[in-house]
């Protein structure tokens, strides 16, 4: 049981990157890929109709996490209390930013909103990615003594760490790159005009720049967790995962040479859940991994409820995720293709 | 106090959540009336209900918003601030929050955007739906976040794990607390009230101003209909049935917001009177005598236990604060009654228009829902002290070690003032929303030019 609750946790956190990543993306390339209210409005048109169903997953991501895994939940959160409530709060100005800037059909107003957006999405790119090398990197855990993690100390990666180090600051620049990368690949798909012009010259810089940031993001892995790579010889789930990567790849850079924008959307989509995929199957059981000693770490099995109240909720998840991507479905298919500003009610989106 | 770490948590939580229910229960409340708005729209094409539909769901954006991210720091603070409490419930409260989640959010989250913005994208059938789904979506968070409270204060369904935490042993009690059930019919009708008295309100000041007077009429109907509707539920059969609940399963707390020390038959019911804890009586009481028995056991004669029969460490932690917190609430829910009452009248005698010191009430009573749901709240959670899960966890043995009284000063502090500055801008535009008006196409400042 734990397993499979491991495994849901991951496809939800995946399912958040990949569908909130291209909104983080292309709002952190807002000023870049949009000069004018018009084009402003294109990129927010593109974002607007379902970002609140993308962060859900996120939501969602923490509601299984609490049900699945509270020793783990009550571990990590109180450890990075105060990077966690800055998430909290830049998720929160995103959000008001995206609803309010529509409201008035101000340039004051807009621009205002605006910048408020392209900062939190920035933020919010780089603290993900953070987050991620924190697990990768593992945390001092002890058994029984509850710790607060400081944001850096000496920038090594072993023994006393911060919150940023080298590692996980390299890999908080790499996830900044990639959503950027994946929300032009977005954008590249969805708008027209200049913005669709702009968009498909950043995915031509940016792709580059993710594979050779991911060249040394996996370099520093290796340095930091070298046991994270044999793991991976021996499992198949790993494997599937690689040849996801190496097909993402394929895609993207065929995509760049030949311009199908479908197939580059795809392929990104594609490269952040093999990452990601790959991450949670080397990593398994791990969640938390201790950096004192690894026998203290907090596994899907030491972390994870009582088997029935985990057997419970197999039940109804199911039934959720299927109705999740059904009301998406219905909802979807009147946002498909490029996008329409006039077809808006009102102005705003 | 200032150094206890538990305290801050207490603070934080309570203020965050205060603050974060402002919102849905308005969602909640005028959801329904966007639906029927919708549908009668659909059914009957008549452009004034299309108008009223639009300018609310322009509202309802607006609010919705602030609820999602003010509602976001909710469930993470389960973790950072409350770790032990996640520790020990997570297996069983953890599946109501990703219940909620899962069912709720995805539901409303896909539509929400859609209703907002979509009507002209979607056409009249699916926007309708679109509100249909928004709707139901709200109020089916509403269910399991009372699910996940009725656990709190009345625990169904669980056993204890090896480790000693909590674990389900039966999803269906669970989720089908009896608790839960009736808090859910107090808490939504409650929500109602809200709406209908929002909606009331606009409606006399569009009729007082002179402008919009057709839309002000109908928002007046439909406000004070369902507000009456609403307040009537309010108090009976849901509060009612909760007040009997609370006596059976919480006696203590039944005692503390009654401010009654002695045990004994022909229990009153105080209308006016302050707690004085440390005499253990009541100063200057005004009394109906055996009201208390009647209302909690249905006869006179019954014996309602007095904060004495109970050992001081299971007494409610702020009696003074609960006392004055129910009887808030309960005294509003009655004035709620009577406005509605007299305002539904007039209409009927066709004499609303004219009566303009109603209608200046009218126009100016749409905050006190919000004073007495956040009442009820307060009576309902205070009620819970000193249990965190009542009768099974405290309330001091939940709140993460790891987290120093500072640190959670610091980001109650920070929430305090975003929430400050989001209020400001929340306030100003809905304010500009209302005031621009229903009848004219487009947002407000946007003129005749179509889409900027």
């Amino acid at each position: 049981m734990a397993e499979l609750w491991y495994a849901i946790l991951c496809l939800m956190i995946t399912l958040f990157v990949v569908l909130d990543g291209w909104d983080i993306g292309a709002g952190a390339l807002h000023f870049v890929i949009a000069k004018n209210q018009d084009e402003r409005r294109i990129v927010i048109a593109a974002i607007g109709p379902l970002w609140i169903w993308h962060e859900v997953w996120l939501v969602g991501t923490a509601g299984v996490l609490f049900m699945a895994f509270p020793q783990a939940m009550a571990v990590a959160f109180p450890a990075y209390y105060l990077a966690l409530f800055l998430v909290l709060w830049t998720l929160l100005l995103r959000g008001i930013s995206l609803e309010f800037r529509g409201h008035i059909p101000s340039d004051l107003w807009r621009a205002f909103w605006d910048f408020v957006f392209v900062v939190s999405n920035v933020v919010l790119a780089l603290v993900l990615g953070a987050a991620i090398g924190n697990v990768i990197r593992g945390m001092p855990l002890k058994p029984d003594t509850p710790f607060s993690l400081p944001l850096f100390t000496d920038f090594g990666t072993r023994g006393a760490v911060g919150l940023l180090d080298w590692y996980t600051l390299s890999v908080a620049v790499f996830t900044l790159v990639c959503l950027c990368a994946h929300g032009a690949s977005y954008l590249a798909l969805r708008a027209d005009g200049e913005v669709y012009r702009r968009a498909k010259i950043l995915t031509k810089w940016l792709w580059p720049c993710t594979a050779f940031l991911l060249l040394l993001v996996s370099l520093g892995t290796y340095h930091v967790r070298p046991e994270l790579f044999t793991a991976m010889a021996g499992r198949p789930t790993a494997w599937t995962m690689l040849v996801l990567l190496t097909g993402a790849w394929a895609a993207i850079f065929t995509a760049l040479r030949s311009g199908a924008e479908t197939r580059m959307f795809f392929g990104g989509c594609a490269l952040i859940a093999g990452l990601l995929g790959a991450a949670a199957a080397s990593l398994f059981p791990v969640m938390l991994y201790s950096t004192i000693n690894p026998a203290y770490s907090i596994t899907a099995y030491n972390g994870s409820s009582s088997a029935s109240s985990l057997r419970a909720a197999a039940f109804w998840w199911p039934v959720a995720f299927a109705l999740a991507l059904l009301y998406v479905s219905f909802i979807a298919k009147y946002y498909s293709g490029r996008v329409q500003t006039s077809q808006d009610t009102h102005h705003p989106y | 106090m200032t150094d206890d770490a538990a305290f801050w948590h207490r603070v934080q939580f309570a203020f965050t959540i205060t603050y974060h229910y402002l919102f849905p229960q308005l969602t909640m409340g005028l959801a329904w009336f966007l639906v029927a708005w919708k549908w009668l729209h659909l059914r009957t094409g008549e452009a004034g209900y299309g108008q009223a539909a639009r300018l609310w769901a322009r509202i309802f954006g607006i609010n919705f918003a602030v609820g999602v991210v003010t509602g976001i720091p909710m469930e993470f603070q389960f973790g950072t601030n409350w770790a032990g409490f996640s520790k020990y419930a997570g297996g069983v409260i953890g599946q109501t929050l990703a219940m909620e989640g899962m069912f709720a959010f995805f539901l409303e989250s896909a539509f929400i955007g859609a209703l907002v913005w979509g009507d002209k994208r979607l056409g009249p059938r699916s926007h309708f739906l679109a509100a249909l789904g928004v709707a139901m979506g709200s109020w089916m968070s509403g269910y399991f976040i009372l699910v996940t409270n009725a656990f709190m204060q009345s625990p169904k369904g669980h056993a204890f794990a090896a480790n000693g935490s909590l674990r389900i042993a039966s999803l269906r009690d669970f989720l089908l607390n009896p608790w839960a059930l009736i808090e859910f019919c107090h808490n939504q009708a409650a929500a109602l009230v809200t709406g209908s008295f929002a909606i009331a309100a606009v409606g006399a000041f569009y009729v007082l101003r002179g402008a919009d007077r057709k839309q002000g009429l109908l928002f007046l109907k439909w406000g004070t209909a369902v507000g009456l509707f609403a307040s009537l539920l309010v108090a009976y059969p849901t509060g009612d049935a909760q007040a009997k609940m609370v006596a059976v399963h919480q006696p203590a707390a039944l005692a503390a917001m009654e401010g009654r020390f002695q045990s004994g038959p022909m229990a009153d019911i105080t209308l006016i009177g302050q707690p004085n804890v440390q005499k253990r009586q009541l100063d200057n009481p005004i009394r109906l005598p055996g009201m208390l028995s009647y209302l909690a056991f249905g006869t006179f004669h019954s014996d309602v236990p007095g904060l004495g029969a109970f050992p001081e460490d299971t007494w409610p932690t702020n009696i003074e604060l609960l006392y004055y917190a129910f009887h808030v609430m309960a005294g509003l829910g009655t004035l709620f009654i009577l406005l509605m009452a007299v305002a539904t009248l007039q209409w009927l005698r066709g004499r609303l228009e004219s009566s303009r010191r109603l209608l200046w009430v009218l126009m100016l009573a749409f905050p006190f829902p919000f004073i007495a749901n956040t009442a009820g709240w307060m009576t309902a959670e205070m009620g819970r002290q000193p249990w965190l899960i009542y009768g099974l966890f405290r309330t001091r043995q939940g709140y993460s070690e790891a987290v120093s009284s500072g640190e959670a000063l610091f980001t109650l502090i920070g929430f305090a003032g975003l929430y400050f500055v989001l209020g400001l801008v929340y306030l100003f535009l809905v304010g500009r929303e209302v005031i621009h008006g229903a009848g004219k196409s487009g947002a407000p400042g946007a003129g005749e030019v179509g889409p900027v």
